[in-house]
């Protein structure tokens, strides 16, 4: 396990595994208090993007994949990744426009709307499901990465 | 970490000019009817006072378990699903093969 940043399937399934327990973090306001929620929010960022960079070859070629002749279950695949990217923005934005505790605390005036908290409840929510999905079509990557990385001297 | 380190400030940067127009382009759902609609309604959720008679412990750790069926229930559905679809594919190859 020591190598792992020298893998580059390695080095995502670290970042992967960092990502899903900070996504659980921040998306429990009830048991971690508001503050923790915000700031939280914020810092999610860094892993988010991190997991957007460790897949940007998946990214650039998705377009071209997407008309290009491939099996409807990765056709799906695409699709999915993109409204999960979507959906966890419409999150990122309408928690920011309903901040309580991040932009108060920066002298940032916002006039909340019920529309954005709705918003954000309905998306946060919805993401769960979505990622579940997400981690099941790349299940037998998690596995095999899984496998690998238990093993000893890997 | 040299696999993200490879090009990272200008991939970094695209990710954030999508990532920031995109949001802006989102913010933008605050002028349609729907949002007004809602605003008109009013919308309220757990911000309710009265506390749940439940042992403090269960508020910390009832969040996580909600994530874990949300997340997990699709996730199992998911996989069966692929494997279903993974027996009838083989078992229409196998067939093929069969009387082709």
């Amino acid at each position: 396990m020591s190598n792992w940043k020298q893998n580059l399937h390695k080095t995502r399934y670290v970042m992967d595994a960092i990502l899903l327990i900070s996504f659980m973090l921040v998306s429990a306001p009830q048991a971690t208090g508001i503050a923790v929620h915000e700031w939280g929010s914020l810092l999610f960022i860094i892993p988010f993007s991190i997991h957007l960079l460790l897949h940007w070859d998946w990214i650039k070629n998705s377009a071209k994949h997407l008309i290009s002749n491939i099996s409807a279950r990765q056709r799906f695949n695409i699709i999915w990744d993109y409204a999960i990217y979507l959906m966890m923005l419409l999150a990122f934005v309408s928690g920011f426009l309903i901040s309580i505790s991040l932009f108060p605390a920066l002298n940032i005036e916002i006039n909340i709307q019920d529309f954005w908290s709705k918003v954000h409840h309905d998306s946060a929510t919805l993401l769960m499901p979505m990622l579940g999905i997400h981690l099941a079509l790349n299940w037998s990557w998690i596995v095999k990465l899984s496998k690998r990385m238990s093993q000893r001297g890997e | 970490m040299k696999y993200l380190q490879f090009r990272w400030k200008q991939r970094l940067l695209i990710v954030l000019l999508v990532s920031i127009t995109m949001s802006i382009l989102m913010m933008g759902l605050e002028l349609t009817d729907w949002a007004v609609n809602i605003n008109q309604t009013g919308y309220s959720h757990g911000d309710n006072d009265t506390k749940p008679n439940i042992p403090p412990i269960l508020m910390y750790v009832l969040p996580f378990i909600k994530e874990i069926i949300l997340i997990g229930v699709p996730l199992f559905l998911t996989l069966i699903w692929i494997k279903i679809v993974n027996i009838i594919k083989r078992m229409s190859s196998h067939n093929k093969t069969k009387h082709g």
